[in-house]
């Protein structure tokens, strides 16, 4: 599993205030822990970033290079900050992605062309002019439409990476929208057959916002290997998770196993197992829609 | 090859339980199908219908909602016997509004009496409503709980905040709760949970997902009801297998259009048909989405209502 570490946020304070104070200490100093920390790219996030967002992108931009070379997600949705970060990124371990490009024509036609002029990568995010998409169909709607534009401005499947959109399990509509986004997984592997190289990446953590704090690891990692079995190649998390690190370099087989046989129907025999095995097979079975979410799911 | 109906099949059953003692106690639940789905399945309880007692006089009501009550308004064990013997009500709902602490902050103990003689007038049901200030409910549900010990009341609301004061009163003193929770299906499995493991026994819950009023959100109470019931009788979800109440009446007369007066508001018609109608309609819904107890406030929507259970239930 790729990891794009969401650590470098403007919504974190120390690093909020030493954007706008132009510091180059704090954001390099995480940028170097993220990638001692092995993540495969880091995401530059900058928000809505309105006010001198091109500024502030090609100086972080600049600043993180200086000393790593693990290449960016450049995150904002201020087109002007993505081209000023494009201009100035220097490829030495890959490419720049253009964290995202949403199904909206003015999003496509505005950020189609920046990707093709830059060579860059780009996020192809299944937000529609609807918005959310209700189910996995109109998630393979959008993603089509997308692969369509992407084509027609000559970008190659690798550099486009797909993310369905992970909602939380704790929302309203969690029953029908978290095991929508594993059914769109599995349209994935059509999609990839037309498309070979096409990628996919999903802001993971998200599954377990509004969750107790201590009972997030766990969701994130079940969806994980829920998502990873159709596919999923990349997730936005933590860097400094390293349980899930674990868990994404595919240490633990032995869990995946029983949430693969959860997903597939079987009622595993709980007698024969641990605690810890039991409380992924509830977690899959809560992310996959079965069994309804509360905060006491593992005491059931 | 002959047509077949399209069946839902279910694998849950709603749990029933018992509200009040003796002759007059009624039972809930007992579902085995969606609400009125009886092709499918059995609805062995009709829906009940509670009617509001308040212990003071409301400020500020609908002249029709007034009007049936202007007798007995001030005396709320004269307008629980009028509810129950001239309006035919099968529970009562007294709403000890006087306790509201951003109202009269009446004393605890004051509305306990209430609560004691109300309980003792009528031979049906009652529930007993805080005025849904967590703590002050705490300290007053508590307080009724002991002070009508056996009377198995419903206790209500009892929230995520005061559950373990107000649960432990309900299991010492053997009454129902109304476990509420604001319209969002996942804190309400959360908190039957909760007073699961607390010891208060599945037999003694009901639950209360907070109404909206017609025309004031009721599509999300409908839409955490419906998912609540599907939860319940096709996923086996053991945690939400309770009887609902929906304690609505208040909701449906608040708004402008069940207030406002015919003279003021010529556009909506004459007002005391528009405010029974908003109410019958609320009650239909809510019966449709699967509620049990219904708290309502006009006789003439309950008709209604009551009529519209017998012929969906036919």
């Amino acid at each position: 599993m790729i990891r794009i570490g969401e650590n470098l946020n403007v919504m974190v304070k120390k690093i909020g205030v030493a954007m706008m104070e132009r510091n180059p200490k704090p954001i390099q100093d995480l940028a170097m822990a993220e990638a001692k920390a092995g993540v495969d790219y880091i995401d530059i996030n900058l928000g809505p970033a309105r006010k001198e967002g091109g500024a502030l992108m090609a100086w972080v931009v600049q600043t993180v290079q200086e000393v790593v070379d693990t290449p960016l997600y450049l995150d904002t949705i201020n087109i002007e900050a993505i081209e000023a970060g494009l201009k100035v990124y220097q490829n030495k371990k890959g490419k720049a992605v253009i964290n995202s490009i949403m199904a909206r024509p003015e999003s496509m036609e505005s950020k189609f062309p920046l990707a093709q002029k830059y060579n860059a990568g780009l996020v192809a995010l299944l937000w529609g002019p609807a918005g959310l998409p209700r189910d996995a169909s109109e998630r393979g709607v959008l993603a089509a439409e997308l692969m369509q534009k992407a084509t027609e401005f000559g970008i190659p499947n690798e550099d486009v990476w797909i993310d369905p959109i992970v909602t939380p399990v704790t929302s309203p509509q969690s029953q029908v929208q978290v095991p929508s986004c594993v059914e769109f997984m599995m349209m994935f592997q059509d999609f990839q057959e037309m498309a070979p190289g096409l990628k996919s990446t999903c802001g993971l953590s998200n599954v377990s916002n509004g969750a107790p704090e201590h009972l997030r690891p766990i969701l994130n990692q079940t969806y994980m290997m829920m998502l990873e079995r159709y596919g999923m190649v990349g997730a936005i998390v933590d860097a400094f998770d390293e349980e899930l690190k674990a868990f994404a370099a595919g240490n633990r087989p032995d869990l995946r196993d029983l949430v693969f046989r959860t997903m597939d129907g079987e009622d595993v025999d709980p007698g024969t197992l641990t605690k810890e095995q039991v409380n992924y097979i509830k977690t899959t079975k809560v992310l996959m829609g079965n069994i309804l979410y509360s905060d006491s799911w593992l005491e059931l | 090859m002959p047509f077949a109906i399209p069946k839902t099949i279910y694998t849950g059953k709603i749990k029933e339980v018992v509200l009040g003692r003796g002759p007059k106690a009624i039972t809930v639940g007992g579902e085995t199908s969606y609400p009125f789905h009886l092709f499918e399945g059995e609805m062995p309880h009709p829906p009940r219908i509670a009617l509001e007692v308040y212990d003071t006089p409301p400020d500020n009501w609908a002249e029709a909602a007034l009007e049936p009550y202007r007798d007995v308004i001030g005396d709320p064990v004269a307008w629980a016997k009028k509810a129950a013997e001239v309006y035919g009500a099968d529970l009562i709902a007294l709403q000890l509004i006087s306790t509201d602490p951003n109202g009269l902050n009446a004393p605890s103990d004051q509305a306990t009496e209430t609560a004691k003689k109300v309980a003792a007038a009528v031979e049906i049901p009652v529930i007993v409503n805080g005025s849904g200030s967590p703590d002050k409910d705490a300290e007053l549900l508590r307080k009724v709980a002991e002070a009508c010990d056996g009377m198995n009341l419903v206790i209500s609301p009892v929230v995520e905040e005061n559950y373990k004061q107000i649960g432990a009163g309900a299991i010492a003193y053997k009454h129902t709760v109304a476990a509420n929770s604001p319209i969002d299906i996942n804190l309400a499995k959360q908190l039957n949970i909760l007073l699961g493991n607390l010891g208060v026994p599945d037999r003694q819950v009901i639950v209360d997902p907070t109404t909206g009023g017609l025309g004031y959100g009721i599509e999300y109470t409908y839409s955490v009801m419906e998912r609540d019931r599907m939860a319940a009788l096709t996923q086996q979800d053991e945690r939400l297998q309770f009887p609902i109440i929906c304690n609505m009446a208040k909701e449906v007369w608040k708004t402008k259009e069940a207030k406002a007066k015919t003279e003021d508001a010529p556009l909506l018609g004459d007002a005391a048909r528009r405010g029974i109608i908003m109410e019958a309609m609320t009650a239909t819904l809510l019966l449709l989405a699967g509620a049990d107890v219904l708290v309502m406030r006009h006789p003439e929507a309950v008709r209604l209502v009551r009529e519209m259970i017998k012929d969906f239930s036919a």
